[in-house]
């Protein structure tokens, strides 16, 4: 695992880019006539607001950066499976240099064109698959939801959390569980409720499941992976707090709103084409966090006690420093069995990779 | 209990999309026309609506200015079978497909953009009571869902207008040979029909889930257009179906609230998983198809 673009050598990585950034200027205008074409694939459509929005800012940010030597195209609403292949496939017949593919689905086909044409690089969304050319992505949405957590728990009455979830898959299973955690920090009883929709998208279930959860008397909702605001929407005509991830749905929210766990992709992506423009990429596993200010909290509500706030604050400072885990022992599983001895902490792999749940949710994983 | 109370309280309101599309499909079909566009005609009756509503337009008008936007395209449908005689199949899938890309394109200013729904009205007396209080306290749409399938079954079963509609339905033939205008029939029972939907798309993205994005509709149309069949063809049945559809779908996702250990996935499959059931059922049953089955159902009429 030399090759590992981890936090630490990400840091590294990026202010070696920012050296050759002069060379990485020089060749850019040499090829002035010939931008660097960098194509975004997303499974749903870009909005104001969600994954989609979150990671199309990320290049935006890149593509005001170098200006006319880089051109930005989206193809949105692409569904996992051969026609992603295909459309990807096209995009590189079109002259794309620079993929970033953002979907789990997307693996198999973006690893594929990698494979096929060296001179590519793709970065995939929440994978596992490496090349050189190839580097999967994926957020330490645990680190936010852990401190969201602590506020969730200062905030409720009932000592009941909730949660409307897409899909049981590893990354979305460990944001609950840092949620269920970090409450448990503040209140040591506070339960949560999930809901699994099996769908990333169904605005009119999540809904439902908003509605179902208030009623056994959830009053904080976790919108988990859910890119609209039905969730939010939902919670503030309910009069529940609400919080979700990647951007912000205050503006939906103004009264119930308890803040968002923000992803800000550019740091990555600049870091990532300044590495291919100077020829340097190298693919590896990006798990980025609030360290590597790729995840922040932000529009904290107001309601939240200030002392509480100020232990946020101090938590928030220990994980980006490195000196505190949300996934540190002891922590039992929903089975009652250890899940991690009393201080050991996960690593990342593990964290990756996590298929249980903590004691305190109470829905059951699905099989 | 709390979940049962949910489902109760719930489960009219999630069948009303289905109900309405589901109703006026049940016209169409009903003349001997299966247009499969029924999924399209909601998106496009959803997008249209929000905007209206969005746009300060207010529900009344949003509702009339997303049916009359799916009718529209629902005739182009019936311009297609009806005069061209085209395959309703086919016509109906593209169709379909063609409303689900202009609701993208009418929508795509308004993604993820929100609106407020409507009050709810409470039959006083009945809604305070315990357990089922919740049945009784429903938004105005789903009151006059109600009244529209006591009167569209007073029409179809008990009027000259039923009468005709069927026999339009049941032998084209022979209500042209008496000199009823076969065409105009099922050509007004289409634009029905993409009405009805467009008024459903438009309780979905305004009302039921006060929201605009691209997709939203989800299958519901394709849930209506199977209901249909679900219920014989019959109004009644229909109704039962749309609300067995939606109180399943709803309990699948109360019992995850209540911490039951049953896999979700088989959950949220619950719903399709019963309309197979139910629709296979049915099928088995030979008497039963030919006895309310539409005997032109799909066959273009030529002269």
């Amino acid at each position: 695992m030399t090759n590992t673009l981890n936090r630490r050598n990400f840091i590294a990585g990026a202010s070696v880019a920012g050296m050759v950034a002069a060379v990485g200027g020089k060749a850019a205008a040499a090829t002035a006539d010939d931008p660097l074409l960098i194509t975004l694939v997303i499974p749903s459509p870009v909005a104001d607001v969600g994954w989609g929005h979150a990671l199309y800012e990320g290049l935006q940010v890149v593509k005001d950066a170098y200006g006319d030597a880089v051109e930005l195209t989206v193809i949105e609403n692409i569904f996992e499976g051969p026609d992603a292949d295909r459309i990807m496939n096209k995009a590189i017949a079109d002259g794309t240099k620079f993929l970033v593919a953002g979907s789990f689905g997307y693996q198999n086909g973006a690893m594929q064109i990698a494979r096929r044409n060296p001179d590519v690089t793709v970065l995939h969304a929440s994978g596992f698959m490496v090349a050189p050319n190839f580097s999967p992505f994926a957020a330490q949405y645990s680190q936010g939801t852990y401190l969201m957590g602590m506020a969730a728990a200062a905030v409720s009455k009932t000592g009941k959390l909730g949660s409307v979830s897409a899909f049981a898959i590893p990354e979305l299973i460990t944001s609950l569980n840092a949620f269920t955690l970090g409450a448990q920090a503040i209140n040591p009883d506070i339960e949560l409720s999930v809901v699994w929709l099996n769908s990333w998208f169904d605005p009119a279930k999540a809904q439902e499941a908003t509605e179902a959860l208030v009623a056994q008397d959830c009053d904080v909702i976790f919108s988990n992976a859910q890119d609209t605001p039905s969730v939010v929407a939902k919670g503030e005509e309910l009069g529940v707090y609400t919080f979700n991830l990647n951007s912000s749905m205050k503006a939906y929210a103004p009264n119930t709103y308890l803040g968002c766990v923000l992803t800000d992709w550019s740091p990555f992506f600049k870091a990532s084409v300044d590495a291919h423009v100077a020829g340097t990429f190298e693919g590896g596993n990006a798990f980025l966090g609030v360290g590597d200010s790729v995840v922040k909290v932000v529009d904290w509500s107001a309601d939240i006690p200030a002392d509480v706030k100020a232990k946020i604050e101090e938590v928030e400072a220990g994980i980006a420093d490195g000196s505190f885990s949300p996934f540190t022992g002891p922590i039992t599983k929903a089975d009652g069995s250890e899940g991690v001895a009393a201080g050991v902490t996960m690593s990342d792999a593990e964290v990756i990779g996590m298929d249980w749940h903590v004691q305190g949710v109470t829905t059951p994983l699905p099989g | 209990m709390i979940a049962i109370e949910f489902i109760l309280a719930g489960m009219l309101a999630a069948a009303t999309p289905f109900l309405l599309a589901a109703l006026g499909e049940l016209v169409a079909e009903r003349s001997g026309v299966l247009n499969l566009g029924v999924e399209g005609m909601m998106a496009l009756g959803a997008a249209i609506a929000f905007i209206t509503v969005y746009t300060g337009g207010g529900h009344v008008p949003a509702f009339i200015a997303g049916g009359i936007c799916a009718m529209i395209l629902s005739l182009f449908f019936a311009f297609a079978t009806i005069g061209l005689h085209a395959n309703q199949v086919a016509t109906g899938l593209a169709v379909g497909i063609l409303g689900l890309g202009l609701s993208a394109y009418f929508g795509k200013p308004f993604e993820s953009f929100t609106v407020t729904g409507i009050d709810k009205i409470a039959i006083l007396g009945l809604a305070e009571l315990p357990l089922v209080g919740g049945l009784f306290n429903q938004d105005i749409v789903v009151w006059l869902s109600l009244l529209f399938t006591v009167a569209l079954w007073y029409v179809l079963t008990r009027t000259k207008l039923g009468l005709l509609l069927k026999a339009v339905g049941e032998n084209p033939h022979a209500a042209e040979s008496i000199g009823y205008p076969v065409r105009l029939i099922r050509v007004g029972a289409v634009a029905f029909g993409g009405f009805m939907a467009g008024v459903a798309g438009a309780y979905a993205s305004t009302v039921y889930t006060p929201l605009w994005a691209d997709g939203m509709i989800a299958g519901r149309g394709w849930i209506a257009v199977a209901l249909v069949v679900f219920g014989t063809w019959m109004v009644g049945r229909v109704f039962l179906g749309a609300l067995l559809f939606g109180a399943v779908s709803l309990g699948g996702i109360a019992v995850q609230t209540v911490g039951l250990a049953i896999p979700s996935q088989l959950l949220t499959s619950l719903p399709y998983i019963v309309t197979i059931v139910v629709l296979g059922i049915i099928s088995s049953n030979k008497r039963l198809l030919r006895l309310n089955g539409i005997a032109s159902l799909g066959e273009p009429f030529e002269k």
